[in-house]
Parts: structure tokens; C-alpha cells; sequence
């Protein structure tokens, strides 16, 4: 991967300071990474014409690309609302979590992304995580630590908590996909469509296709009979609106229409 | 571009999962498990380190180096998020394993990919400290915080505070004039604060710990009382003149009107200015003979 055809960019402050803002962030949505764009040329090199954010990010990551380390774009399992994280490919995700987090509490996170990776529903419930904690490694962890402890992963985007369940925040797919896959080769789900990991989405009842709902959203757009690309058998599912970002902020799928997308899987 | 690195990451068993998590030692709090932190790096490459097993020394190639290049980087990176000092003897034994004898020339590289990339100065801490601290060599401007969102250091006030207070008391202070001072801000040692949390501990053990103040007890004090001066990520990292300009923007006054200190910040920035040996750069020949010092 070093003797890459690509020409190699260059950095400027603009670059750089985008870089470290965006690692102290650890994840960002696309319009907040726009506008941190825009902040770092303002504060540099405001007489510049500012590249395509996309051409911005290529520019960087074709320097990364020697360290190993790459701005990531995904997109949220739920509504699809595209982010960027900055994603280490030379060592794994968990030597980068290791420097916030015990070993317990890392036992714990590894625990609760077992669960979530082995459910049918991409989600653990909290009463079930915390069933664990006796068998956690290094210090003893009470219930309501272990509670508090979820919180802090929630908050540093790692995970996502929904009604008392939790399930990998956008972020921790980005970063741990291969981690993933690498560890877990037997438990892991893939889309029919993107073919990327999948945690969350919906199921054929049929041959047991999975997709995700931003995946289905897109494929089925317009669609009144969705039928399984795969078995082409009838899609039993409510079809998710495709993210727009002119509605930002709200959500495309409201709580309740998601839980029952999510019941009726089983 | 992902495809090319899947093979690096092997499947694994159960057991290997289980030590591949056990690795809390890089949390400089954890308490350490007496096994695994004896292990190299736990890093997607080491499988195949091991499995090339080139002991001792030996030629490396330009791929294996890059590697080590990227993997130092990255634990340069994350360690410096807690801004606790990065050790030497750390380095080796958590990222370099059998390329130690490279260090000198392994930190070198990776020092000038953190300037290049992303703006940060890799310094050794003290001369001889073996202790290495990342120095942003970017300005911070008000509106990082903004864009940083709820994310930034709400901190690094207080910090700059305690500094101005530092620098304005002729550098050494008593912590009972420190307290005095922040409890007409509203901050008091023993309260938990709405931002700083516990500012005793804040001050006094993370501060210290980050190496931005010396801590220190005053001998022959009844009631005992210890002092603060600033410690030398501080003198890395700002100037006096940074932080007196900053006291006087506080008051709103001109550094000038406090023309003692005005003349010892001024005296600093010359004597900085003149060329000198630079002690701080992780320069190739001391490292290396401070390699058989610390790598016992
Ligand atoms: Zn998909
Ligand atoms: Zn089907």
C-alpha cells in the first residue's frame, strides 16, 4: 500500500489542524465536518478557495495512507446520515480505547459488543449486559458502576442506547469492522446490499437476507410491491424514507416505527 | 484500500480474543495484570512479526519499518490525548519490542511525521528525562472551542490561571494563596465544581501528573503547606510572556503595566531566541546511548 500510484497530497495548517480537531472529536456528521472545513481555512488561509471537502479528505488520506491511519466515511445504521471518523488501521481499535478506558470497563464493552454481534435484533438489552459484570476481568465492577460505565461509552460514542437496549454507535463500525470480522467470522452479519457489516437492520423472513434500513431505504425508493432481491419473496418490512439533509435534525425513523421494525424481525 | 489490510487480522480463537482485550496497560491507571503486560504490542502486525521471527537484529525491510513507524505514531497519538508524559522504557516495551535497537532512528521518523502530518512536536520533556511530550505547533484560536463543541478543555482556564498566579507571585507560590485567590472566583478545594470536578485534585494531582505544575511540600510548615511552580510541559508548551499577555487581558491591563515581570518575560523570550543546542529535539546520538540505560 505504500507504493501507491496515487500522488501523495500536501498538508498545510488547514490540513493539520483539521486533522486534530477531528481526532478529538473521534467521529463527526458530515455537516459538522463541512463546517469544520471551513473553520480551519478561515483561520489559515481565508484568500484560499476551499477544495471540495471530498478532495479535501482524499488529499489527507492519500498522506495518512503511510501511517496506517485513514478518515473513514460511513453512514449511521439508523436514519443513514453519512459521519467520518478517523480510523487506525495499523493497530486495533482496542489499544485506541484502551488509553480512556480500565480493563474492566473494557471487558465490559467487549461483553456488551459480544451481545450485540450475537443478537438476532443488533441491540442488548442493559438488564442483560449487566448479568455480566461478575465475570469481568480486573477490578470487581458493581451494577451501578457497570451502569455508569455504559454511559461513558454512549457519551464517547461507542455505543448508542435506545430504550434501556444498546447497539454499536456508527463510529465503532468504522473503526472495528475489520476487528470485527477478524474476531467474530462466525457471528458477524453482512448486508445483501453494500455487503459491509451489518449490526442492526431488517431480514427476509424468507431466506434471511439481511439489509440495512439505510440500504433497504435506498432500494426499495419508490417502491409500492418490495420484493427480496435475493429470494425475490415479498418484503414484509416498513420501508425507511431515504436521509435527506435538508430535514437534519429529525430523525427519519421516529422511536416507535423503529421498535417495530425491529419486532417484527423475529 | 480496506481490503488490503483484512488479511492482517487474522480470525481468531476465543483465547487470543481473551488476551487481545485483557491489554489494559495502556491506561496509565489501570492496575496491570501480571501476564499479558509482558507481551509485545498487542498490534494487528504482531502475527506477523512473530511469524517472520527476525530475533535480535537484522535487516528490516522498508514495509516492516513503515509499519513500526505507523504503530509508534499512533501510540504517540493516543498516549498524548492524556497528556501524561510518554516514557521511553513505555515506548519499547508496549510498541518497539525486538526494534529497539532502531529507537533513536524508529522515533526520529515518527517525530517528523507527527510535525508533517499533523502539526504536533515531539520534545523530550526534560534533557535526559527519557520522557517525551507532543507540543502543538498550531496556535489555538477561540473558535477551535466552538467547533470543538462540548469537547474542548473547559481546563485549561483554570490551568492558565493558576499560572498567571505562578508567574505573578515570582514564580513559587503556596498552595493556601492559590485557594485563596480561586475561592473569590467561586472555586473552592474541597467542593465538587460544575466543570473543573474535584479542583483539589485537578490541580494539585492532574496537573502535576501532566507535568504543567511541580507540587511540592515546604519543609518545617505547621500546618504543613506545599508550593507550586510551573513544570516543564509548561515552559514547553507557553512563555512567560504568553501567559502574563493573558493575565492582562484577565484585567485588562497592558503587560507593561507590571514592568517586573514584563522585563523577566521579555529577558526569557531573547534568551529563547538566541540558537543554542537544542536539548529537547529526540536527537539520534543521546538517544541511543540512553538506550542501554533504560531498556534494562
Ligand atoms: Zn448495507
Ligand atoms: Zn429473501
Amino acid at each position: 500500500m505504500q507504493s501507491s500510484s496515487r500522488r501523495m497530497g500536501v498538508m498545510t495548517d488547514v490540513h493539520r489542524r483539521f486533522l486534530q480537531l477531528l481526532m478529538t472529536h473521534g467521529v463527526m456528521e458530515e455537516r459538522e465536518v463541512a463546517h469544520l472545513q471551513k473553520h480551519c481555512y478561515k483561520v489559515h488561509d481565508s484568500s484560499a478557495t476551499a477544495d471540495k471537502l471530498e478532495d479535501f479528505i482524499n488529499n489527507i488520506n492519500s498522506v495518512l495512507e503511510s501511517l496506517y491511519i485513514e478518515i473513514k466515511k460511513g453512514i449511521t445504521e439508523d436514519d443513514g446520515r453519512p459521519i467520518y471518523a478517523l480510523v487506525n488501521l495499523a493497530t486495533t481499535p482496542v489499544s485506541k480505547m484502551a488509553s480512556d478506558y480500565a480493563e474492566n470497563e473494557l471487558d465490559l464493552f467487549r461483553k456488551a459488543l459480544e451481545l450485540i454481534i450475537d443478537s438476532e435484533s443488533g441491540f442488548a438489552s442493559s438488564t442483560n449486559i449487566l448479568n455480566l459484570v461478575d465475570q469481568l476481568k480486573g477490578k470487581r465492577m458493581r451494577k451501578k458502576e457497570a451502569e455508569q460505565v455504559l454511559q461513558k461509552f454512549v457519551q464517547n460514542k461507542w455505543l448508542i442506547e435506545k430504550e434501556g437496549e444498546f447497539t454499536l454507535h456508527g463510529r465503532a463500525i468504522l473503526e472495528m469492522e475489520q476487528y470485527i470480522r477478524g474476531m467474530y467470522p462466525d457471528s458477524v452479519k453482512t448486508c445483501n446490499i453494500c455487503h459491509g457489516l451489518l449490526i442492526q437492520g431488517q431480514s427476509c423472513e424468507t431466506c434471511g437476507i439481511r439489509m440495512h434500513l439505510p440500504c433497504v431505504a435506498k432500494y426499495f425508493q419508490a417502491n409500492p410491491e418490495p420484493h427480496c432481491p435475493h429470494c425475490n419473496d415479498y418484503w414484509p418490512h416498513e420501508i425507511p424514507e431515504v436521509f435527506d439533509p435538508e430535514k437534519e435534525g429529525e430523525p427519519t425513523i421516529s422511536r416507535p416505527h423503529r421498535k417495530s421494525l425491529r419486532s417484527r424481525q423475529h | 484500500m480496506l481490503q488490503k489490510h483484512k488479511s492482517r487480522i487474522r480470525p481468531s480463537s476465543q483465547g487470543e480474543r481473551d488476551r487481545e482485550w485483557s491489554r489494559g496497560e495502556e491506561a496509565p491507571s489501570t492496575s496491570r495484570g501480571a501476564g499479558g503486560s509482558q507481551e509485545p504490542r498487542g498490534s494487528a502486525s504482531q502475527g506477523s512479526r512473530r511469524s517472520e521471527a527476525a530475533p535480535a537484529v537484522g535487516p528490516r525491510t522498508q514495509k516492516q519499518l513503515e509499519l513500526k513507524v505507523a504503530e509508534l505514531v499512533q501510540f504517540l497519538l493516543i498516549k498524548d490525548q492524556r497528556k501524561i508524559p510518554i516514557k521511553r522504557a513505555d515506548i519499547v516495551k508496549h510498541v518497539l519490542g525486538d526494534y529497539k535497537d532502531m529507537f533513536a532512528d524508529l522515533l526520529r521518523r515518527a517525530a517528523e511525521r507527527l510535525q508533517y502530518v499533523f502539526g504536533y512536536k515531539l520534545v523530550e520533556l526534560e534533557p535526559k528525562s527519557h520522557s517525551f511530550i507532543l507540543i502543538n505547533t498550531l496556535e489555538p484560536v477561540e473558535e477551535d472551542a466552538e467547533v470543538r463543541g462540548d469537547q474542548g478543555t473547559p481546563t485549561t482556564g483554570l490551568l492558565m490561571i493558576v499560572l498567571g498566579l505562578i508567574f505573578m507571585k515570582g514564580n513559587t507560590i503556596k498552595e493556601t494563596e492559590v485557594w485563596d485567590f480561586l475561592r473569590r472566583l467561586g472555586v473552592y478545594p474541597t467542593k465538587k465544581h460544575l466543570i473543573f470536578g474535584d479542583p483539589k485534585k485537578l490541580i494539585t494531582e492532574e496537573f502535576v501528573r501532566q507535568r504543567y505544575l511541580e507540587y511540592r511540600r515546604i519543609p518545617h510548615t505547621d500546618p504543613v503547606d506545599y508550593e507550586l511552580q510551573w513544570g516543564p510541559r509548561t515552559n514547553l508548551e507557553t512563555s512567560k510572556m504568553k501567559v502574563l499577555k493573558f493575565v492582562a487581558k484577565v484585567h485588562n491591563q497592558d503587560p507593561k503595566d507590571w514592568p517586573a515581570q514584563y522585563c523577566e518575560a521579555l529577558a526569557e523570550e531573547e534568551a529563547r531566541a538566541r540558537p543554542q543546542p537544542q536539548p529537547s529535539a529526540p536527537a539520534p546520538s543521546s538517544s541511543s546511548s540512553s538506550a542501554a540505560a533504560t531498556s534494562s
